[in-house]
C-alpha cells in the first residue's frame, strides 16, 4: 500500500509520486490562479519566510501538523479534486522528477499562488520549506501522503477515468468549488482531498475517482473541516483508513447510487418530498406497476376498438402528432393502490407532469389511465401468440413508405395533417380490404 | 405549455415515432392474425378479445423493446424473452427459464437468504433486472421508466383515434 510508504520517514518512490502529483496541480493550479498569485504576493513572501522558520521545527514529528496546518489555513485553494480530474496518469508517470526539482517547482509555484490548489497547498507549502531548508523530510513526507495517495489513486484508475460526463461533470463541479472556496483559505479541502486521495489508493474498483474525489470533497468537507488537525496530523490514522478498502468502495458505490436516485426522483413524478432510498424506491415501484397496468388497459382498449381500426386508419396516421390527450376512460374498476394520492395529481393537468418528467421525454403523461387502470386478470398464457407477430409479414410496400412520410410529418409539425392522408387513403384502405378478407 | 416537438428532444421523438410506427404495423399484424382466425367472431368473444389484448400488449412491448434497440439491458432482455415466447410457445420457455435461471443463479443465491427487498420487487419488474446490481438496475429502471411512459402515451393516442 502506498499509504504505508507514507510515513513521515518518506521514501524516494514515495517523494517521487508526490512529485508527480504536485507538479502536474501546480501546474494547473498556475494556470488558473494567476491572478491570485498577484494578490497573494506579499503574503507568500511572508510565509515563506515564515516557513523557513518552521522547517526546523518541522522535523520533529508533533510539529508538523501545527505548522503545516496554519500554512494551510493560509494557502488558499480548494480542490486538489480539480486537478486530479483532468489529468490522465500516463501524464503523471511520464513525470518522474526527484525531490529537489519538485521542491523547487513547489517553491517557485508557491510564490505563484499559494491559494492554489488543492491538495497541493500544503504540499506546496511543504515544498517551499523542503526548498529553503532541504532537510526537512518529514513536511515532504506529509505532502507525499497527501500527493501519493492522490496520485496512486490516480495511477491505478487510469484505465477506468475514461468517465466522459462524468469527467467533465467533475471538473464543473470542482470549478464551481474552487471559486466558491478560493478566498476562504479552506485548506481543510486540500487536507481532505488529501485524506480522500491517500484513501482512494486502496480502492482499486473505483471507476469514478475524480468524481468521487469530488464528491467526496463536497460532503465531507463538514466533517474534515472540523477534525482538520487530527486528519493531517495522524497519517498513521489516516493509514489505517486508506488500507479499509471495502469502506472506499462502498462510498464510491453509495454515491453512485444516490445520483441515480436523484436523477429518478425528477423522472418519477410526485417524488419530490420523498426522501430516502426505501420511500423513493416504493414509489418508483409502484410508478413502475402503473405504468405497465396502464400499458395493458390501453392495450384492452386498443382490442377493443381494433374492428374499427380500417375506419380510423387515416385518421389514426394523419393524427399521429399527439395532441393533448383528453381522454374519457370507462371506469373499470380501480386497484387499490390507484388510490394512492401520489397520483392524484396525475389527473387533471398534463403539462405538470411534463415538467416534471422533463428529461428529453416531451411526452404527455399518462394521466387520467392511472386512475382508472384495473388489475384485469392477465392470467391468459401468451401461448396463443400469432409467431406471425414478430415475423416481419409482408405489408404493402407503399404502406411503410407512406407511414414514415406521415409519421415524419405529423411529429415534426406536431398538427393533424389530415390533408396529407388523401394520397394515402386510397392505399391503406386498400391494403385493409385486403387484409379483412 | 410549450407543444412536444419543442419539448421533445430529438431522441425521444426519435424513440416515439420508432415506436409509434411498429406498434401501428404489428397491430395491423394482429388484426390480420385475429380475422384470419375467427373472423369477425374473435373481436367480439371474451376469449377472443384477451387474447388480443395480450397480442396487442406483447406487440406494444415489442415494438418498444426494437426502437429502443439492443443498447439497453432490459430492451435486450425483453426482446429474448419475447422472441423465446414466439418461437415455441411452451418447451423453449421453459428451457430458457432453465438458463436463464443459470444465469442469474450468482446473484439470487445472495438474495435467497434475504427476504425480498425493494430492490428485487424492482428487479422482477424491470426486464432483464435480475443480472444487474442495485447501481446499473437504478440506471435502466430510468430509461425503462422513460420509455414506458413514451409508450403509454402513444398507446393513448392511438386508442383516442380508434375510438373516435
Amino acid at each position: 500500500m502506498i499509504n504505508r510508504a507514507l510515513l513521515p520517514a518518506g521514501g524516494g518512490e514515495n517523494m517521487l509520486h508526490c512529485t508527480d502529483m504536485t507538479v502536474l496541480e501546480r501546474q494547473r493550479a498556475r494556470n488558473k490562479w494567476q491572478q491570485e498569485q498577484q494578490q497573494q504576493f506579499q503574503l507568500q513572501q511572508q510565509e515563506i519566510s515564515y516557513f523557513t522558520e518552521l522547517v526546523d521545527v518541522f522535523h520533529q514529528a508533533g510539529f508538523h501538523e501545527g505548522g503545516l496546518s496554519e500554512v494551510v489555513t493560509r494557502s488558499v485553494k480548494p480542490d486538489p479534486g480539480l486537478v486530479d480530474n483532468g489529468w490522465n496518469n500516463d501524464r503523471v508517470v511520464g513525470y518522474g522528477v526527484g525531490l529537489p526539482y519538485n521542491n523547487g517547482l513547489g517553491f517557485e509555484l508557491n510564490y505563484g499562488a499559494i491559494s492554489r490548489t488543492s491538495s497541493c497547498p500544503p504540499e506546496a507549502d511543504a515544498a517551499v520549506a523542503a526548498a529553503t531548508v532541504k532537510g526537512s523530510e518529514s513536511v515532504v513526507s506529509d505532502k507525499i501522503s497527501s500527493g501519493a495517495g492522490r496520485e496512486s489513486s490516480k495511477k491505478r484508475k487510469v484505465d477506468k477515468i475514461q468517465n466522459n460526463s462524468k469527467v467533465v461533470a467533475e471538473e464543473d463541479t470542482r470549478d464551481k468549488r474552487i471559486k466558491g472556496c478560493a478566498e476562504q483559505g479552506e485548506s481543510k479541502i486540500t487536507e481532505k482531498n488529501n485524506n480522500k486521495n491517500s484513501r482512494n489508493n486502496n480502492t482499486n474498483k473505483n471507476n469514478n475517482s475524480n468524481k468521487e474525489n469530488s464528491d467526496e470533497t463536497s460532503k465531507d468537507n463538514s466533517k474534515v473541516s472540523e477534525v482538520q488537525k487530527p486528519d493531517y496530523i495522524h497519517v498513521r490514522a489516516r493509514r489505517g483508513q486508506a488500507t479499509d478498502s471495502h469502506s472506499l468502495a462502498e462510498r464510491v458505490r453509495r454515491e453512485k447510487i444516490s445520483e441515480r436516485m436523484k436523477y429518478l426522483q425528477d423522472l418519477v413524478p410526485g417524488c419530490d418530498k420523498i426522501t430516502g432510498k426505501a420511500g423513493m424506491l416504493d414509489e418508483i415501484i409502484n410508478y413502475v406497476q402503473s405504468l405497465q397496468r396502464q400499458v395493458e388497459f390501453l392495450s384492452m382498449k386498443v382490442a377493443a376498438a381494433n374492428p374499427r381500426l380500417d375506419f380510423n386508419v387515416d385518421n389514426l396516421f394523419a393524427k399521429e402528432a399527439f395532441p393533448a390527450c383528453s381522454i374519457n376512460f370507462p371506469t373499470i374498476g380501480m386497484s387499490s393502490d390507484m388510490t394512492n394520492p401520489a397520483y392524484l395529481q396525475f389527473n387533471p393537468a398534463q403539462q405538470q407532469l411534463v415538467a416534471c418528467c422533463g428529461l428529453d421525454m416531451g411526452i404527455d403523461p399518462p394521466d387520467m389511465a392511472l386512475k382508472r387502470t384495473t388489475s384485469a386478470p392477465v392470467s391468459i398464457p401468451e401461448t396463443f401468440l400469432d409467431p406471425s407477430c414478430f415475423t416481419q409479414t409482408h405489408p404493402p410496400p407503399t404502406w411503410d413508405a407512406d407511414l414514415q412520410n406521415l409519421y415524419n410529418v405529423a411529429f415534426d409539425q406536431g398538427r393533424q395533417t389530415s390533408f396529407q392522408t388523401q394520397p394515402f387513403t386510397g392505399s391503406i384502405e386498400a391494403s385493409n380490404l385486403k387484409m379483412e378478407m | 405549455m410549450a407543444s412536444k416537438h419543442t419539448i421533445a428532444t430529438r431522441h425521444a421523438q426519435g424513440i416515439r415515432a420508432r415506436f409509434a410506427s411498429r406498434f401501428l404495423r404489428s397491430l395491423l399484424r394482429v388484426r390480420r392474425s385475429s380475422n384470419r382466425f375467427g373472423g369477425s367472431q374473435s373481436n367480439d368473444e371474451g376469449i377472443g378479445k384477451r387474447i388480443r389484448t395480450d397480442r396487442i400488449k406483447i406487440a406494444a412491448y415489442a415494438a418498444m423493446a426494437r426502437a429502443v434497440g439492443p443498447r439497453r439491458t432490459w430492451s435486450r432482455a425483453l426482446l429474448f424473452k419475447l422472441r423465446n415466447r414466439a418461437r415455441i410457445h411452451g418447451v423453449s420457455r421453459k428451457r430458457c427459464l432453465v438458463s436463464e435461471k443459470k444465469r442469474v443463479t450468482r446473484n439470487k443465491v445472495v438474495a435467497i437468504s434475504r427476504e425480498p427487498s425493494r430492490a428485487d420487487t424492482l428487479r422482477k419488474l424491470v426486464p432483464g433486472g435480475d443480472s444487474m446490481d442495485t447501481c446499473v438496475l437504478l440506471e435502466e429502471t430510468a430509461h425503462y421508466i422513460k420509455c414506458l411512459a413514451t409508450q403509454v402515451t402513444v398507446m393513448q393516442s392511438i386508442a383516442d383515434r380508434l375510438l373516435l
